[in-house]
């Protein structure tokens, strides 16, 4: 397992200098001037040129891209062009934010999502699984941001339970976690679904009815932990592209995460915000897949990483 | 995006059926939500953008301020005397003013602080307001080791001396890059700001909120309620529900939303409006092939029905422009004739002009969602008379830096103004000496407009210099060198117990001082 560990830590080390170069790159192609975003509508010519020197920009593009895998290296990400403030500090203080916000929607999903596949299973065609195929529509066809507002319209404009946006305590976590699990629910609902069918209709789950177990724990023993390894796939994918990815859902509920601290920094052309940013989302992606193939074993003893 | 303008819609006429159960809150606090983005920096050298150039004004102050009305006041300089050749101010400076640490602000602190934005290594975007100063720009490029202008007499006069004659300089000092810092700010100054403003920052949340508490020694007299938040809220959907919510107290309304808001009788009481010195053009760059020809600039501004467009797109929320100088500056000619809608006309001024069978062009536009709309429309205008018009969206910093390169044909954008006065529309938009990265996008380069512009920043009458202001602005006008759309009114809403908002003319015109709140009986 250990050796397993080691080899996808050594093989993401190629994964991410790609996402290095590419990141570099795009920007350099990318039109709009890092400069003139960092001095504003009314810079000066002059000082647009000065600072272009002062900043290395004017450099060849491999002198440029050295000197920054070099600082990167030493785990440096530099400081953002526009605030001036060190990325690594930026991302300290928003990635937890992001990090909570996603983990209570694959909490929600997990939850919700498992629980609605599990029941559907169980009866399908009832009543529970064609409420469950309802939501699952609603849920993958909605955007995001139609469920966000009429979230905040339901449950803060209307009936004041919660407020409509910020941060903070769990009542400011509720709508946005369920806006961004919403599509998760969805998906692992089916998923889960589909694939407790044909575990429960495997030969063990028939041989663990005829010991005499309960419908109970031959459905979540027997047949749900054999169902869990596509579920499992979906949650760890999902939850990768949250951590990366919930930039609408920060945007509508104005969640201080590493969401909108991306979108802003591509709007102002702030280089060294967009690729430490990007560098680090892709660290966060590659961990995620990590534990999910990790994560595999676990559920199914069959697969065996030695 | 037009699915989003309906939703919000939705959430809009929601929100008037549900409204009415809240009364005043329970909070002494009072919520602004105008920021859509963290402000940069709160160090005043930094500050080129809205919600950082509002917290500055917060936090510090210069020698002048605008009010609400954009009006400039003496603040941290109680009075100044001027040159007769208009070229030497002699400021004279209060003496009990201090910085929240204690320290006191005197004539070196004030030519300190103007040395520090000046400095090439504080690499200041808006140093550039400090130019007219004698030396300032020699010292910002580097070409000079202090600035020649700047001169302490004592404690409390400072002498400044201008490269030039210059009418508005005491308008520029009202500009947060002339805000005065203390002489030796901690390296994490923009992070912790120490000032001498009405406003003491409490605690910065990037992205979610700025707090600031009352400096009860500020020297003007203490705001008169105890916190001001300030939230960072991106999406005005989510503000507007904010508002609705009771949560927030001021509201900026989106331009295509504000006639929602007029038509509903149980808000129109809550609805204030101000001119805002923004000015929405499409910069036609002087020198792309037709465009060369004022004849065809003029077509295409006889092209468009500009009122129509004002009326359906923009809620009726713009005055028609008929040049560059905003209704509530000194300057503006109501007499003035806008372009009229004469579709016939522009046909024969592009025949005129050798092109009876038209012309093809680019029109650029950012991702602004009521931009591209008038960009759709002022497309099918131009196409009707053989101006076929092919609309580029890219992002507003793509857009930006083609624009300043001349690489676009015409672009639809807006600009604000850094200060009150039409000096700041007529000198950056249209001055030969700003062609592209100082803002003339258009590329516009007439002489005689450029003699009347540089005469008129020369002038200390105020009379004569509105004149001059006038003669420039009907020449841009008769030149074309952008179609003139119109100046923006800006819809705020005011929450029924915040007593004494004014909304601001200029964006840091409004520092709270006066604003109070009635509180629910509970």
């Amino acid at each position: 397992m250990s050796w397993f560990i080691l080899r996808r830590v050594l093989l993401a080390i190629p994964t991410l200098f790609g996402v290095l170069v590419v990141a570099f790159l795009l920007l350099y192609v990318a039109p709009g001037d890092p400069v003139e975003a960092m001095l504003g509508e009314r810079a000066d010519s002059a000082t647009i040129v000065r600072l272009r020197e002062q900043m290395h920009l004017n450099d060849p593009l491999p002198v440029r891209f050295g000197h920054y895998v070099a600082s990167v290296a030493t785990g440096d990400l530099g400081r953002s062009y526009i605030t001036n403030r060190p990325i690594t500090e930026d991302i300290k203080e928003r990635f937890p934010k992001t990090l909570q916000l996603a983990g209570a929607a694959m909490l929600l999903a997990i939850v919700i999502g498992i629980s609605l596949g599990v029941l559907s299973a169980r009866r399908p065609g009832g009543l529970v699984d064609r409420f469950a195929l309802g939501l699952a529509y609603l849920g993958i066809s909605f955007p995001v941001y139609w469920v966000g507002l009429l979230l905040i319209l339901l449950f803060a404009v209307t009936v004041h339970w919660l407020p409509p946006s910020g941060y903070g305590s769990l009542k400011f976590l509720a709508l946005p976690a369920l806006t961004l699990g919403m599509r998760s629910i969805a998906f692992l609902a089916r998923m889960t679904r589909s694939s407790m069918l044909e575990a429960m209709s495997a030969d063990f789950v028939r041989t663990a009815r005829a010991k005499g177990l309960s419908e109970w724990v031959v459905t979540l023993k027997h047949a749900l932990r054999n169902a869990l390894i596509p579920v499992i796939t979906v949650i760890g994918l999902d939850f990768g592209a949250y951590l990366t990815g919930s930039i609408l859902t920060e945007t509508i509920f104005s969640w201080p995460g590493l969401g909108r601290y991306v979108v802003n920094a591509i709007s102002r052309r702030d280089l060294p915000a967009i690729q430490g940013a990007v560098l680090f989302l892709s660290t966060v992606f590659v961990v995620v897949n990590l534990i999910t193939d990790l994560a595999y074993a676990k559920a199914d003893p069959r697969v065996s990483y030695e | 995006m037009e699915a989003k303008r309906t939703l919000r819609l939705v959430v809009l006429t929601f929100a008037i059926t549900a409204c009415g159960s809240s009364g005043p809150p329970s909070r002494h606090e009072l919520i602004d939500s105008r920021d859509n983005y963290d402000p940069r920096s709160l160090d005043p050298a930094l500050s080129t953008d809205v919600p950082t150039g509002r917290a500055v004004a917060y936090l510090f102050d210069g020698l002048t301020r605008f009010d609400p009305r954009a009006k400039v006041e003496p603040s941290l300089a109680t009075r100044w005397d001027v040159s007769p050749d208009g070229r030497v101010y002699t400021f004279h400076l209060r003496q009990d003013v201090h910085f929240t640490d204690g320290e006191p602000i005197t004539a070196h602190t004030v030519a300190k602080s103007w040395t520090r934005a000046l400095d090439p290594a504080t690499k200041s975007g808006a140093a550039s307001f400090l130019f007219p100063v004698a030396g300032a720009k020699d010292f910002n490029g580097g070409k000079a080791s202090s600035i020649s202008g700047l001169a302490v007499r004592d404690d409390s006069t400072l002498v400044v001396t201008l490269a030039e004659p210059l009418a508005i300089f005491t308008k520029m000092l009202a500009m947060p890059v002339a805000a005065i810092v203390p002489e030796h700010p901690a390296p994490d100054f923009g992070e912790h700001p120490i000032g001498s403003g009405p406003w003491k920052l409490v605690e910065w949340k990037h992205d979610d909120y700025l707090l600031f508490a009352r400096n009860p020694q500020y020297f003007a007299g203490p705001p008169k309620t105890d916190t001001l938040r300030a939230r960072i809220i991106a999406e005005p959907s989510t503000a507007v529900a904010e508002y609705e919510s009771g949560n927030v107290d001021v509201l900026e309304i989106p331009a295509d939303e504000a006639s929602e808001w007029e038509e509903d009788e149980s808000r129109k009481p809550m609805l204030m409006s101000t001119p805002a010195l923004e000015l929405v053009y499409i910069g036609i760059n002087t020198t792309r092939g037709p465009l060369a020809d004022v004849r065809v600039r003029q077509a295409i501004n006889d092209a468009i029905d500009i009122d129509r467009v004002i009326e359906r797109l923009v809620s009726g929320r713009g005055t028609r422009a008929a040049g560059v100088i905003p209704p509530a500056l000194a300057g503006y000619d109501s007499t003035r004739k806008a372009y009229p809608y004469d579709p016939a006309k522009a046909k024969q001024l592009l025949a005129a002009a050798g092109y009876p069978k038209g012309i093809d062009i680019e029109l650029w536009v950012s991702m602004t969602p009521i931009y591209q709309h008038i960009a759709e429309t002022v497309q099918a205008y131009l196409n009707a008379v053989g101006i076929r018009t092919k609309i580029v969206q890219r992002d507003a910093a793509t857009a930006r830096a083609a624009s300043r390169k001349g690489q676009t044909d015409m672009i639809l954008k807006d600009w604000y103004a850094d200060y009150p006065d039409a000096e700041d529309f007529l000198y950056p938009l249209l001055h030969s000496a700003n062609r592209g990265a100082g803002g003339n996008i258009s590329f516009f380069a007439n002489p005689t407009f450029d003699s009347v512009v540089t005469a008129s920043r020369h002038e200390l009458d105020e009379t004569k210099r509105d004149a001059l202001y006038r003669t420039a602005d009907s020449i841009a006008f008769a030149q074309a060198p952008m179609v003139f759309l119109y100046f923006y009114n800006e819809l705020y809403a005011v929450q029924p117990w915040v007593k004494g908002f004014v909304p601001p003319v200029i964006f840091n015109g409004q520092r709270w001082l006066d604003v109070t709140m009635q509180h629910s009986a509970k």
